[in-house]
């Protein structure tokens, strides 16, 4: 990994048309300006980890997840602070019971 | 009523105003603005986050507090924005907002539980985002379990 120290308003280029700009260093962060040709994607790290993340998710089989919702129950999760996502989703899944006994 | 497809529920019914709406999609599935939530006494403390455009597509995520007690927001202004929520104040779990951690397997089956970037649903107009954290204090993959050593659900 190439290391600089660069102070604010100094910059870096990257090839010929990509140039990073410190535009503020602080004790815990940094504000950085990049330039770069339109076609050139510039995104958080976060991002690129999350949607990763959300694609090994899509494709999570069922059979672990009952194992994963066997083991959470076993641990006494169960009984976690889930009010607010009860709510809503009774909202959704409350008139779709399959034996519904009013018949609707 | 209208229903919807699912993966793991057959068809269920569903009312409009339980739909959880996501003007940006989720990253990597930027096409998929309107999902249900599915949450049964069997499979709690799971929740299913089921797409309503693909049957196929559905998350399975924790109550973000059911993996950390302690967890703390904090929503970018922008994300608050798309939630319609006070940018200058983080919103509270269970009060203003639900908080949903989706879970993955990986490829060395360990099963983990996204932190870094929950989904968050204004608990009033439904209007959800999957929000990376400001704060890189949480992990994209929490560890919870390893599938491979985990006993079957009786």
């Amino acid at each position: 990994m190439l290391v600089v120290r660069r102070r604010a308003g100094e910059s870096v280029l990257i090839g010929d048309d990509i140039e990073v700009v410190v535009l503020e260093a602080g004790q815990n962060r940094v504000k950085l300006g990049i330039m770069a040709p339109r076609e050139v994607l510039v995104f958080r790290k976060e991002l690129e980890l999350t949607r990763e993340q959300n694609r090994a998710a899509a494709v999570t089989d069922a059979l672990s997840l009952s194992r994963l919702a066997g083991a959470l129950n076993a641990l006494g999760r169960r009984d976690s602070d889930t009010g607010p996502v009860e709510q809503l989703a009774d909202a959704t899944t409350c008139d779709a019971s399959a034996g519904d006994p009013d018949g609707r | 009523m209208p229903e919807c497809r699912t993966r793991y529920f057959e068809t269920l019914d569903y009312t409009e105003d339980s739909v959880i709406r996501l003007p940006n999609g989720l990253p990597g599935f930027e096409q998929e603005h309107e999902f249900i939530l599915i949450d049964r006494p069997l499979n709690r403390p799971l929740v299913f986050i089921q797409s309503l455009r693909t049957s196929s597509l559905c998350f399975v995520a924790l109550p973000v507090l059911s993996v950390d007690a302690h967890y703390r927001l904090s929503i970018s202004s922008d994300d608050l924005d798309v939630l319609g929520l006070d940018p200058y104040r983080q919103p509270r779990i269970g009060d203003d907002v639900a908080c949903l951690s989706i879970i993955a397997i990986g490829e060395d089956r360990l099963m983990t539980a996204n932190l870094l970037s929950p989904l968050v649903i204004n608990l009033r107009s439904c209007v959800a985002v999957q929000a990376i954290q400001a704060s890189c204090n949480y992990s994209h993959r929490h560890p919870l379990l390893n599938a491979e050593t985990v006993p079957a659900c009786s």
